[in-house]
């Protein structure tokens, strides 16, 4: 993919406009990742999506919660790209149902929490106190 | 609003005045609630109220087509109380259809149809706002098309009508009252101007004009889906062959006698904006006067009607009985039309990247192409079109205006007067790019196409604060663009003696890391003096040169140290450079610019202290950095810096000193990749010089033959595992070996060397 320079941002957002009935894909800045039609954007890059889909991902495994209409605020868009449909069809990742997915999140989510409990642990052991990054803070 | 907290406490003789006041507040609000949100507020004008009454008398057609899908709608809501809810209202509505004065009254008393519109929200499906909507639609002007309000054709009426819901839906938007801050619009910021952007880009304004546009709005929530796509597809589809827009193909520059017929009939009821009128040029003029515009904007308002969607309305016929067919003439004028860019491109796209755009487009042009089958006749063309918008009815919300609207914007923000500067990554890889296939082919060389960027003139937009004469002092509004300060934060020096010898060595190294970056940035001006040099004009171009000259010369100082007419007893300055990582790749790009005898100077100065260097350069391992620039720094030297060099390299003194001790400088330097290899090269650069001279001078020098010998001794001494690879592998070292040393150590030296 070319270096993300202004001009090959602009000129990927000028495509994307031209085609805005193909399905895109878009990342937020929580991790939330959506797919969706999409039907307008503006140049704060708010996006109205269109029979969304939100994917959850967890490691080869992935499900899909139909979400309907989205509207999303441009300063939450961390990228937004379109989807090639012949590539989305040779895809490693095997879909779940919505319940397994939620379910294998919640392990990943609860086995994430244990390490970072036992580390934090092991640093207050030596005496050292790492401090906590705020959970908004994405960077 | 007088409001005390209890009665004692309003003095006695405003207490009737408060008093009065509430109740004349609520007077006036009950006043005014019927005007502002009641059915008074409407500015109805009977008459043409009346006359749209009159020519619907004549097509009871429409209202029997309105029930029909309304049942089906019903059907299709699961819910229990919004069907009831939806029963009730179209039990209303149909009631109300069939007899022209309800709908007049209803009209006058617009309130019922429009809170039933309220109470409806936006979730419901297209089908129940259409049948709140398609009383009014029956009774006015069917208000479908969202792209233009300035035709003075329209009735006033039928806009306010549809204004009033809209104001009442949206709130009033505030106006900020603080100085300094951008000017209020009376639109949503997001919203594209009215006009079309046809002009030049570059002079036009960048905010959209304060028009009124919340009536678009208002219209699209509830212009159900299906209906919305007439009017589009009357932009989109001539939009789209003009524009040589990655569009499916299928819908060439021909249009289908349909699509014709529709932009008659939208160019009637004037729904094509002003600008979008222009391309299409050919359909302006003649088939106006030959149709009755009353007759037609009815039919088409109740063939807009049906649910059915856009097929259906497709598919009562190739072309609905009003519809005219144009006159032959006005379609080899659009045939005629050239895809036109539509979009001035002022965006500088780097040639190459414009050529991977439209090679990506053409290949997605082919992919639709190869989807919607045969580029055949045009019925092919309709259906496969068709069936492509069947398939996604809400497709095109946003018209091509919007997003050219908003395009035009980002790519405005990339306009800049020094492309290098602000988008170097961009620059720089499509440079590469353009390497890498002028690398591949290597046949016929394409030209080399570079980006001149036309000079865009940067207006200056400095903010001024707003000055009151007279005043005395500042203002104390501060906003975003005049902030106030927050802290006074001033900067003390503390004095020598406190500093402890710690302080003073991290102060000492903050000190070079800022001679470090001031000399870096004057290397960027320097390299940057070659382009600039090329775009100046010829009177300027000495004043460059000097001024170059002059920075290079500041570098040079800063490497060295202070003072230039001094002697320079110590390389400590230069030393503390060359620790810092940074520093060492500053030297090894400021090398190239020096003269030979500054170069040859700062070769000297780190040859004398290598072993220091390299003790520091442990964990970094920069040091090979400097290896090419060195390189070629001795290829210029003459034969005496070069015996110099090497005397510097195994630091021996002048006088030769007891072989047999260890000789610990020229050991670390070997050991070490940079020291070997900066020794080979040294050495190898002698030996040319050597073969080329004659060398009678340097047979006559003993130092050389005794640095020589020193060399070799050390270098069979060290184990070869400690050996490291040499950077360039030397040549014609074993020639120089050859001689002074006998054959076998020769083959040692052999063997090593390798």
């Amino acid at each position: 993919m070319a270096p993300s320079s202004r001009r090959s941002v602009s000129a990927a957002a000028r495509r994307n406009e031209e085609r805005l009935e193909e399905k895109h894909l878009v990342l937020l800045r929580d991790g939330r990742t959506l797919i969706g039609f999409l039907r307008s954007i503006d140049q704060f890059a708010n996006l109205v999506l269109h029979q969304t889909v939100e994917r959850i991902h967890v490691g080869k495994k992935y499900g899909d919660i139909p979400r309907g209409i989205f509207v999303v605020r441009g300063e939450n868009v961390v990228l937004l790209g379109e989807i090639d449909l012949e590539k989305e069809s040779d895809t490693l990742l095997q879909q779940v149902s919505i319940e397994e997915i939620l379910e294998e999140q919640r392990v990943e989510l609860q086995a994430k929490q244990e390490s970072e409990k036992l580390k934090v642990q092991a640093l207050k052991e030596r005496g050292l106190a790492v401090p906590r990054a705020d959970t908004l803070d994405e960077y | 609003m007088f409001r005390y907290p209890s009665l004692e406490e309003c003095p006695l003789d405003e207490e009737e005045d408060g008093f009065q006041a509430l109740g004349e507040e609520d007077e006036d609000i009950d006043q005014f609630n019927d005007d502002t949100f009641g059915a008074g507020a409407v500015d109805d004008d009977w008459q043409e109220a009346h006359e749209r009454l009159a020519e619907l008398e004549e097509k009871p057609v429409g209202s029997g087509q309105q029930a029909a899908p309304s049942s089906e709608d019903a059907e299709l809501l699961g819910e229990p109380e919004d069907a009831l809810a939806e029963r009730l209202t179209r039990l209303v509505i149909e009631s109300e259809l069939e007899d022209p004065a309800i709908m007049r009254a209803v009209h006058t008393r617009g309130s019922g149809a429009q809170t039933m519109a309220l109470n409806t929200s936006i979730w419901d499906g297209p089908s129940v706002l259409q049948r709140i909507r398609t009383p009014l639609l029956s009774q006015e002007m069917p208000s479908v098309s969202v792209l233009d309000y300035a035709l003075p054709q329209r009735p006033p009426q039928a806009r306010e009508e549809e204004r009033d819901p809209s104001e009442r839906a949206l709130p009033r938007r505030s106006s900020s009252p603080i100085i300094g801050s951008p000017p209020v619009r009376a639109v949503p910021i997001g919203t594209p101007p009215k006009q079309a952007a046809m002009p030049n880009f570059n002079q036009q304004i960048l905010c959209p004009k304060p028009v009124h546009i919340r009536a678009t709005m208002q219209q699209r929530y509830s212009a159900p889906y299906g209906e919305r796509m007439s009017p589009n597809q009357l932009c989109n589809v001539p939009n789209s062959s003009l524009l040589g827009h990655p569009f499916p193909t299928s819908v060439s520059p021909v249009l289908t006698h349909l699509q014709r017929a529709q932009l008659l009939g939208g160019a009637q009821a004037g729904r094509i904006s002003p600008s979008q009128f222009a391309r299409v040029s050919g359909l302006v003029g003649s088939p106006l006067p030959s149709v009755n515009p009353k007759l037609l904007q009815g039919r088409v308002g109740q063939m807009m009607a049906p649910t059915g969607g856009f097929r259906a309305f497709f598919g009562a016929g190739p072309a609905p009985p009003s519809q005219p067919q144009p006159p032959p003439g006005p379609v080899p004028h659009l045939q005629g039309l050239r895809p036109q860019p539509f979009r001035p491109d002022t965006t500088h796209l780097h040639p190459q990247h414009r050529r991977l755009l439209h090679q990506r487009q053409q290949q997605n042009r082919n992919q639709h192409r190869g989807l919607n089958g045969s580029v055949g006749d045009r019925g092919s063309h309709r259906g496969s079109h068709q069936e492509q918008t069947r398939k996604d009815p809400y497709a095109n919300l946003m018209l091509q205006r919007e997003k050219d609207w908003v395009s035009k914007i980002q790519m405005m923000q990339l306009q800049s007067t020094d492309p290098y500067l602000d988008d170097y990554y961009y620059q720089n890889y499509f440079q590469k790019l353009e390497k890498l296939s002028a690398a591949e082919e290597d046949g016929p060389k394409k030209e080399r196409t570079k980006l001149i960027t036309p000079q865009v003139a940067k207006l200056e937009h400095t903010y001024k604060p707003v000055q009151f004469e007279g005043s005395l002092g500042k203002l104390t509004v501060s906003s975003v663009n005049n902030p106030r300060k927050m802290i006074d934060a001033v900067v003390t020096s503390r004095g020598e003696d406190d500093e402890t010898k710690e302080k003073q060595v991290r102060d000492k190294r903050r000190q070079t890391l800022v001679t470090i970056e001031k000399t870096y940035s004057l290397l960027l001006d320097v390299e940057d003096y070659e382009r600039r040099y090329l775009l100046s004009l010829e009177g300027e171009r000495p004043a460059l040169m000097g001024e170059r000259k002059q920075k290079i010369c500041n570098m040079y100082d800063n490497l060295r140290g202070r003072a230039p007419g001094q002697e320079r007893p110590s390389d400590d300055h230069f030393m503390q450079i060359m620790c810092i990582r940074k520093g060492k790749r500053l030297v090894a790009r400021i090398i190239p610019f020096l003269s030979p005898e500054q170069a040859a100077d700062l070769l000297l100065a780190t040859a004398r202290n290598l072993p220091f260097l390299i003790k520091k350069d442990a964990q970094d391992e920069v040091l090979p950095c400097l290896l090419r620039p060195f390189s070629h720094v001795l290829y210029h030297l003459p034969l005496g810096t070069v015996t110099s060099l090497v005397q510097q390299l195994t630091n021996l003194p002048q006088s030769a000193a007891a072989p047999a001790t260890t000789n610990l400088h020229l050991a670390t330097v070997l050991q070490n990749k940079f020291g070997l290899s900066l020794l080979y090269l040294v050495l190898s650069r002698g030996e040319e010089l050597q073969s080329t001279d004659g060398g009678t001078e340097l047979m006559q020098d003993n130092q050389w033959t005794e640095l020589m010998l020193l060399a070799a001794r050390e270098l069979l001494r060290v184990p070869p595992a400690a050996l490291p690879k040499p950077v360039p592998p030397p040549s014609n070292l074993l020639s120089l070996f050859s001689r002074y040393v006998d054959q076998q150590k020769l083959n040692l030296l052999q063997t090593k060397l390798q």
